[in-house]
C-alpha cells in the first residue's frame, strides 16, 4: 500500500484465525513468539528468583546462626520475619517504590524479605532439632564447638533446611510474577499484556503454565538435592 | 505502573494523611476486600475441611494430601487469577472468588489430614474399644486433639487469601487492591496509604487467628 | 559423617598450595588491570565526543509500545545508545519521570499536554494545540520535536447494538439515557479531555466512572459490564462495525497529534532531531492503525512491527 509521498505500509502479516480471535491454544502464536516473548520472560523469571533465593539463603543462614547461638534474639528476629511475610506482595512493592524506584532492586528486596521468614524459621528449627545424644557423643569425642557445629549440627539440620528451601523457592517463583507490575520482566509481563489485549487466552495459559512448570521443576529438583545430601535418611 | 520520586520521608507522612482524610473510602474498600476474601475462605472451608478430616480419620489418601500440598504451593497466585478471567465467570466478583478458593484449599486440606491422621493410634483404639461410633471418634476424640494443626492450616489459608485479594484488582476485583494499582487517581500517598492498610489488615487477621489457634491448645475438660 | 571429616584433613594440604596459587593470581590480575586501565585512558582521550544516551519512556498501551519501538530502533540504527523503559504509566506519571530526569524522551499527545498537564483551555486548531504545548514545555526546560501527521483522540465508544438500543448518534444524545457507566484509564477521571469534559461541557452528570486496571475497554464492552468506554481513535477494534464512536460535537477530546517530549540537551543534538522527525513524518493515521492492528489483533510483537515499518521506509 503506497500512498504518494506518504509512508510505505508493509504487510505485517495477518494473524491466524486463532490469534485474531484470541483462541485457547494458538500453536502458530506459540511458535513465533517463543523466542521474543516467552523464553526471555522465563529466563528473566529464573534470574529474579535465583538471585532472591541466593541472597535470602545467605542472609537467613547468618540470622539463623545468630538466633541459634543467642536464644534471646530468636524471638525478635522471628517476629520481624513474620511481620514481613504478612505484607501482601503488591503492597510491599508499592511501599518500596518511593525508596528504591522502579528497578530490579525494589523487586529483589521484596522477594528476599519473603524468603527470610521461611528459611530463617526452618534453619533455626533444624539446628534446634539435632538430637542431644549426637551432641553428647560429639562432645565425648573431644570435638571443639566449631567442629561440632560444622560436622554434627549443620549436617543433621540439612533435611529441615532443604525442606524450607523447597517452600521458599516455590513461593519466590510465585511472587516473582507480581514483579511485572514494577519492572517489565518475568513471566508476569506476558500475563499483564495478555489481560490488556482482550484476554488473549493462549498467552495467559502459556505464561501461566510455564510458571507452574518452573515451580514444580524446582520443587522436584530440590527433593533430589535433599535425598543426595542426606544419604543416611534413605537407609 | 508507578513512578518513583526522589525518596521523601514525607511520602509516608502524606500516606498517613491520606488515611486520615479518607476514612470512608478506605472502610468501604476494606469491606469489599474482606467480602471477597471471606467468601473464598468460607467456600474453601466447606469443600476442604470435611474432606481433610474424614480422609485423615480413615488414614486414606496420603498421596492425595501430599500432592495437593505440593501442587497447591506451586500455583502462583497471579496465574490463578489470570486463569480465572478466562472462565465464563466474567471479570468481577466470582472469577476472583474461585481463584482465591483454589488457593485456600491446599493448606486447609493438608493440615486437616495430618492433624487427624497423626493423633495417637492408642487413643483412637481405646475410643473404638469403648464402642464409640466412627463419627463420634472423629468429632469428639481426634478433632479436639488435632485442633491446633487444623487451626494453623486455616490461619495460613486466611492470610494467603487476604493478601492475594489485593492482586484481584487487576482482574476486576474490588477491595484495597483497587487503590493500590491506581496511582493516577489516588496519588502516591493513596497507594502507599492503602498498602499500609492492607498490611495492617493482614496482620490483624494473622494475630486474631493466632490467638484462636493458641486457645485451641487448651484440652477440653475431661468429663467425670 | 566420615566423608566430612576426611575432607578436613586433606583440606589443610590443599590450603597451602592454594595460598601460593592465590598470590600468583592476584599479581597477574593486578598487572592486567593496570594495563587495561592505561589503554582505556589513552583511547578515551582520543575518542570523539560520545552521542548522548537516550532514555525512552512509554505509557501503558499498544500504540505507545509501537511508538516507543519505532523511535528506539531508528535511533539505535544511527548509533545511539537507547535505554528503554516501557510501560511507565499515564501522562501525569511519565511527566514526573522526565522532570526528575529518569527519562529524557517520551511520545506525548499534544492536546493532553495543553488541557491536562498545563491545565489550559482547548485550542481551536491542531497547529494552535501544538504551539501551546510546545511553549508550555519550553517554559520548564523541555521541548517538543515535530508532530506526527496522525492524531489519536479519546472517544466515546459504545457497541453498535447499544447505540441502536438507545438511539444515540452524538455524545449530546446521551443526555436522554437515565444512567450509564463509562470506563477509562484512571487518569480519565480528572481530565477535561475525558470524564470532566463529559460532566461539565456535555452536562452528563449521570455518568458513573469505571476505572480500568488491566482489562481493556473492548473486553468490558463485550461482556456487557459497561455501557460506554474511552476508546482511542486509532484502535484497530474501531475499524469494524462492532463498535460505534459517538460524534464529539463539542470537541472536548481535542486535537491529539503525537510529538516527542525531550530534554533541551537532547534537542541540541542535530542528528537526533533529524532522525526522530524523519520517523514522525511517516506516521499517518493509516500507518498507525495498521501497526496497532498488527500488534493488538494479529498478535505480532511491537518490536517486529516497528522493525518492518522502519525497514520498508528506509529509516533503519
Amino acid at each position: 500500500m503506497i500512498v504518494a509521498g506518504g509512508p510505505v505500509i508493509p504487510n505485517f502479516g495477518s494473524g491466524s484465525k486463532c490469534e485474531t480471535t484470541g483462541g485457547w491454544w494458538c500453536t502458530d502464536w506459540l511458535r513465533s513468539h517463543w523466542g521474543d516473548t516467552l523464553q526471555p520472560a522465563l529466563v528473566q523469571h529464573v534470574e529474579l528468583s535465583l538471585l532472591a533465593i541466593a541472597i535470602g539463603f545467605v542472609l537467613a543462614l547468618g540470622l539463623a546462626l545468630v538466633g541459634y547461638r543467642f536464644r534471646l534474639l530468636d524471638g525478635p528476629i522471628g517476629a520481624f520475619s513474620d511481620f514481613l511475610y504478612t505484607i501482601p506482595s503488591l503492597a510491599l512493592f508499592q511501599l518500596l517504590v518511593p525508596i528504591t524506584g522502579l528497578t530490579e532492586t525494589t523487586v529483589e528486596i521484596a522477594l528476599v524479605s519473603y524468603t527470610l521468614l521461611i528459611l530463617y524459621r526452618n534453619m533455626v528449627a533444624g539446628l534446634q532439632n539435632v538430637p542431644p545424644e549426637a551432641l553428647e557423643s560429639a562432645r565425648g569425642m573431644g570435638l571443639t564447638p566449631l567442629q561440632m557445629f560444622l560436622r554434627v549440627e549443620l549436617p543433621l539440620a540439612v533435611p529441615t533446611i532443604v525442606a524450607g528451601l523447597r517452600i521458599a523457592t516455590v513461593s519466590t517463583i510465585s511472587i516473582a510474577t507480581v514483579a511485572a507490575f514494577v519492572i517489565p520482566k518475568g513471566l508476569g509481563r506476558p500475563i499483564f499484556i495478555a489481560l490488556q489485549q482482550d484476554l488473549f487466552k493462549t498467552e495467559i495459559i502459556a505464561a501461566g503454565g510455564l510458571c507452574i512448570a518452573l515451580a514444580l521443576a524446582a520443587d522436584i529438583l530440590l527433593v533430589f538435592v535433599q535425598r543426595a545430601l542426606t544419604p543416611w535418611s534413605r537407609a | 505502573m508507578i513512578v518513583a520520586d526522589q525518596f521523601h520521608p514525607s511520602t509516608f507522612v502524606d500516606a498517613f494523611r491520606f488515611i486520615g482524610d479518607n476514612p470512608h473510602l478506605l472502610l468501604v474498600e476494606t469491606g469489599k476486600h474482606l467480602e471477597l476474601a471471606l467468601t473464598a475462605l468460607a467456600i474453601a472451608l466447606v469443600l476442604a475441611l470435611p474432606l481433610g478430616l474424614w480422609l485423615g480419620h480413615k488414614h486414606r489418601g496420603l498421596f492425595l494430601a501430599l500432592s495437593v500440598s505440593s501442587v497447591g504451593r506451586a500455583l502462583p497466585s497471579l496465574v490463578l487469577i489470570a486463569f480465572a478471567t478466562l472462565t465464563p465467570l466474567g471479570i468481577g466478583f466470582w472469577n476472583n472468588t474461585v481463584a482465591l478458593t483454589v488457593l485456600a484449599v491446599p493448606s486447609i486440606l493438608t493440615n486437616a489430614y495430618f492433624a487427624i491422621s497423626s493423633v495417637d493410634a492408642d487413643v483412637v483404639e481405646a475410643a473404638r474399644g469403648m464402642g464409640l461410633a466412627e463419627r463420634d471418634i472423629l468429632l469428639h476424640v481426634e478433632l479436639p486433639l488435632g485442633l491446633p494443626l487444623v487451626m494453623a492450616g486455616i490461619r495460613i489459608a486466611a492470610i494467603f487469601v487476604i493478601a492475594t485479594a489485593t492482586i484481584a484488582a487487576i482482574a476486576g476485583g474490588s477491595g484495597l487492591g483497587e487503590i493500590i494499582v491506581d496511582q493516577a487517581s489516588y496519588g502516591l500517598a493513596g497507594v502507599v496509604g492503602a498498602s499500609l492498610c492492607v498490611s495492617a489488615l493482614t496482620l490483624l487477621a494473622a494475630g486474631l487467628l493466632s490467638l484462636m489457634t493458641r486457645s485451641s491448645y487448651r484440652r477440653p475438660e475431661p468429663k467425670a | 559423617m566420615n566423608l566430612i571429616s576426611t575432607i578436613g584433613r586433606e583440606g589443610l594440604m590443599v590450603r597451602k598450595h592454594t595460598r601460593r596459587a592465590a598470590k600468583a593470581a592476584y599479581a597477574v590480575s593486578l598487572a592486567v588491570a593496570i594495563v587495561i586501565g592505561l589503554i582505556t585512558a589513552a583511547s578515551a582521550g582520543a575518542a570523539p565526543k560520545a552521542k548522548p544516551t537516550v532514555t525512552i519512556g512509554t505509557k501503558n498501551f499498544t500504540e505507545q509500545y509501537v511508538l516507543g519501538q519505532l523511535y528506539k530502533q531508528a535511533l539505535e540504527a544511527k548509533g545511539y545508545k537507547v535505554v528503554y523503559k516501557e510501560n511507565i504509566g499515564s501522562s501525569e506519571l511519565i511527566d514526573t519521570a522526565i522532570k526528575s530526569g529518569k527519562i529524557n524522551f517520551y511520545p506525548e499527545y499534544d492536546g493532553v499536554i495543553v488541557t491536562d498537564l498545563a491545565h489550559k483551555s482547548f485550542s481551536k486548531t491542531a497547529a494552535a494545540t501544538y504551539a501551546a504545548a510546545k511553549s508550555w514545555e519550553e517554559g520548564r526546560g523541555l521541548t517538543l520535536l515535530k508532530a506526527t501527521p496522525f492524531y489519536d483522540s479519546d472517544g466515546f465508544v459504545v457497541t453498535t447494538a447499544t447505540a441502536k438500543k438507545y438511539g444515540v448518534k452524538t455524545i449530546a444524545d446521551m443526555k436522554k439515557v437515565k444512567s450509564f457507566s463509562y470506563a477509562g484509564f484512571p487518569e480519565c477521571k480528572t481530565r477535561m479531555t475525558c470524564l470532566l469534559g463529559l460532566k461539565q461541557i456535555y452536562g452528563l452528570k449521570q455518568v458513573k466512572f469505571v476505572p480500568l486496571a488491566s482489562i481493556s475497554v473492548y473486553t468490558l464492552l463485550d461482556e456487557g459490564k459497561i455501557t460506554a468506554g474511552d476508546g482511542f481513535s486509532t484502535d484497530p477494534q474501531l475499524q469494524g462495525s462492532k463498535y460505534t464512536t459517538l460524534t464529539d460535537t463539542k470537541h472536548i477530546f481535542g486535537f491529539q497529534n503525537v510529538a516527542p517530549v525531550v530534554t533541551k540537551a537532547l534537542a541540541a543534538d542535530a542528528t537526533l532531531v533529524k532522525t526522530v522527525n524523519a520517523v514522525s513524518a511517516k506516521l499517518t493515521i493509516p500507518a498507525m492503525i495498521a501497526m496497532n492492528k498488527a500488534v493488538a489483533i494479529d498478535k505480532k510483537s511491537p518490536a517486529d512491527v516497528a522493525a518492518a515499518f522502519l525497514k520498508a521506509n528506509h529509516l533503519s
